[in-house]
């Protein structure tokens, strides 16, 4: 990279901090700290909702994803719109009725403390957990595209972060999320213009998009009732709607988003930003990915997208053997780019048997250059002795780092960090407002004194930050990026949501029935993913359903409780 | 019907149209 690109990456982090303590305002209290006076407007709520969601991972683990296997995985996002709804008119209003700091403070009010804990435990260990592996996946591919060690890495995402967030709480988490969010969506609409302007002249974008849609990268529909097919129309809208709900409606690092905004109706519009935009966005990311395949198959991509292994195996005994496969791997990838301007040719003549057969020659070349591929990574895993190696997460840093303009490079490496940052910063502050109000203020010292309370809020942000920081640097022996962040959350999520819908939903259920169905919700979902194969987005269905229906069965067996009135929503705002 | 409610119809409107768009996508590029 260039002396311009790193200066980029410099201002960026530096501006950043600076901004981010800059808008901190009415921070001497905890309700300013933890939830900005309930003041944000929604516009400034919605992108901090999307910013936060929208990671790293996102950007270089979903265009990878792209990029090898298509667009598929957007299914996954198709139930979200309604899945705001649902928290607009059910989540929302009990939320703000109740005035309370976090979801699990909620929880107490309805049931009792030991319910409230172990959520908010459940909580604090997976989302710490997961905000490890958000600076790690990052991390490890940009410290070979950087060429830094992947602890310092870790360090320059997270040191940052935590400084703004410690000192700003969370209205600099929320202006910072704001400015990141542009920075992200021109980072991504600069990227996908340069693909298509990088496509050969003699190949239009249509023809190139029906050239991907002949290998299968297009399908954003299956239909398939297979239970252990990850990606399809069924998981997508009913299973991921569970996911939702659960990450949307009970889970801190959301929750204290639009507990921010000024009103209810605010607090809700802010949620319909992303019912609006997450899918167009989403398909966004994955259409990069896909014009990165389209963009390799005319441009000749290197064997392997990450350069480490690539000089490990140059440099070891097993030398000649790779440069033969990578000799074989050249050929291939001509061939294919000969059958891809055929296909072309054959597009745009309408002939429907001479495309059928371009395609068909065109699929053959692919699986060619697939198959010497595979070569290559067996051959890098036999040498590294990495069996889970996958380098589909260094595709498109590896486009942006070698096929940019100078400055644009620096540019796309700052949207990079700007998306890690932003979730980094929503999940710090979240940890640290459910550490102080669930266990601090709940257990050990509830005497009002802010002065006091701020500092220990201070104090367990750096804390959940070192934490964060340490399984970073242990989570970066981990494998796909994705599932890293999604195996932590998904053991958890659907029971929490049972919990909060069996609070919401069923007015008889008691203490004992909601810890019950809780414990029951976990271990089905444990047995589950330990014994079937069912797909991963399924398991939030079924452990919000078990704990809704164990707590009601248990409610009514224990002697239910009166219909409560604390949290009650006055009729019409629901 | 209330601000809100319309606020609700146009938000699923508006989901609809997307998955729509999207399967006219698919089966333009994939045909």
């Amino acid at each position: 990279m260039s002396a311009l690109d790193w200066t980029i990456i410099a201002v960026y982090l530096s501006w950043i901090v600076w901004d981010g303590i800059r808008l901190s305002k009415n921070t001497s209290e905890i309700e300013g700290y933890f939830l900005a006076s309930r003041s944000l407007p929604w516009w400034a709520v919605g992108l901090s909702v999307m910013a936060t969601q929208l990671s790293a991972i996102t950007m270089i683990g979903t265009t990878g994803q792209g990029y090898a296997v298509g667009m598929g995985l957007l299914q996954q996002y198709y139930a979200l719109p309604i899945a705001m709804i649902i928290i607009a008119v059910t989540f929302v209003p009990f939320f703000h009725h109740a005035r309370i700091f976090t979801a699990y403070e909620f929880l107490e009010r309805r049931f009792d403390a030991k319910t409230r804990s172990f959520t908010a435990l459940l909580f604090l260990f997976s989302r710490g957990m997961a905000t490890g592996a958000v600076i790690s996946a990052p991390a490890v591919v940009l410290s070979v595209m950087l060429g830094l060690d992947v602890t310092t890495t870790c360090l320059l995402l997270a040191l940052p972060t935590a400084a703004y967030t410690m000192l700003g709480g969370v209205q600099a988490v929320a202006w910072t999320d704001v400015k990141q969010m542009y920075l992200i969506v021109f980072g991504l609409v600069a990227a996908c213009l340069a693909l298509m302007m990088g496509l050969p002249d003699n190949v239009s974008v249509g023809e190139a998009l029906h050239i991907a849609g002949t290998t299968g990268r297009l399908q954003v529909f299956e239909f398939s009732t297979d239970p252990s097919a990850r990606y399809t129309f069924w998981t997508g809208t009913i299973g991921a709607l569970f996911l939702f709900l659960s990450y949307f409606g009970t889970d801190q690092s959301q929750v204290q988003r639009y507990l921010t905004a000024k009103s209810i109706d605010e607090a809700r519009t802010s949620l319909f930003m992303s019912a609006y935009w997450k899918i167009p966005l989403q398909a966004l990311v994955m259409i990069i990915g896909v014009f990165m395949f389209l963009f390799y198959i005319f441009t000749p991509p290197p064997m392997l997208f990450n350069r480490a292994h690539d000089q490990r195996v140059r440099e070891s005994a097993r030398a000649g053997e790779y440069v033969a496969i990578e000799q074989r791997f050249d050929e291939a990838v001509a061939a294919r780019k000969a059958a891809a301007e055929q296909l072309a040719v054959a597009q745009r003549s309408g002939d429907v048997a001479a495309k059928t057969a371009q395609a068909a020659a065109f699929n053959a070349e692919e699986q060619r250059v697939l198959s010497v591929r595979a070569e290559a990574v067996a051959l890098v895993k036999a040498v590294s002795g990495d069996s889970s190696y996958n380098d589909i997460n260094y595709v498109f840093p590896t486009f942006v780092v070698t096929h940019l303009p100078i400055g644009l490079i620096g540019l796309l490496m700052a949207a990079i960090f700007a998306a890690a940052m932003s979730t980094v910063a929503g999940e710090l502050s979240a940890l640290s407002t459910s550490t102080v109000i669930d266990f601090y203020r709940r257990w050990v010292r509830d005497d009002g004194d802010q002065k006091h309370l701020l500092w220990v809020s201070k104090l367990a942000t750096l804390f959940w930050a070192v934490f964060a920081s340490i399984v970073a640097i242990w989570a970066s022996e981990l494998g796909s990026l994705i599932e890293v962040v999604n195996r932590f959350g998904s053991f958890f999520y659907g029971s929490i949501l049972g919990v909060f819908l069996l609070a919401i939903g069923w007015r008889r259920a008691n203490s004992t029935g909601a810890f019950v169905g809780l414990l029951t919700g976990m271990g089905v979902v444990g047995w589950v993913t330990l014994n079937t194969t069912i797909a991963f987005l399924w398991h939030n269905l079924i452990g919000a359903v078990v704990v809704f229906v164990t707590g009601m069965i248990v409610s009514e067996l224990t002697g239910p409780r009166r219909p409560q009135s604390a949290v009650r929503v006055p009729a019409g705002e629901a | 019907m209330t601000a809100m409610g319309r606020t609700y119809l146009k938000v699923t409107v508006v989901w609809l149209v997307t998955l729509a768009a999207l399967y006219l996508f698919q089966a333009v590029f994939t045909s």
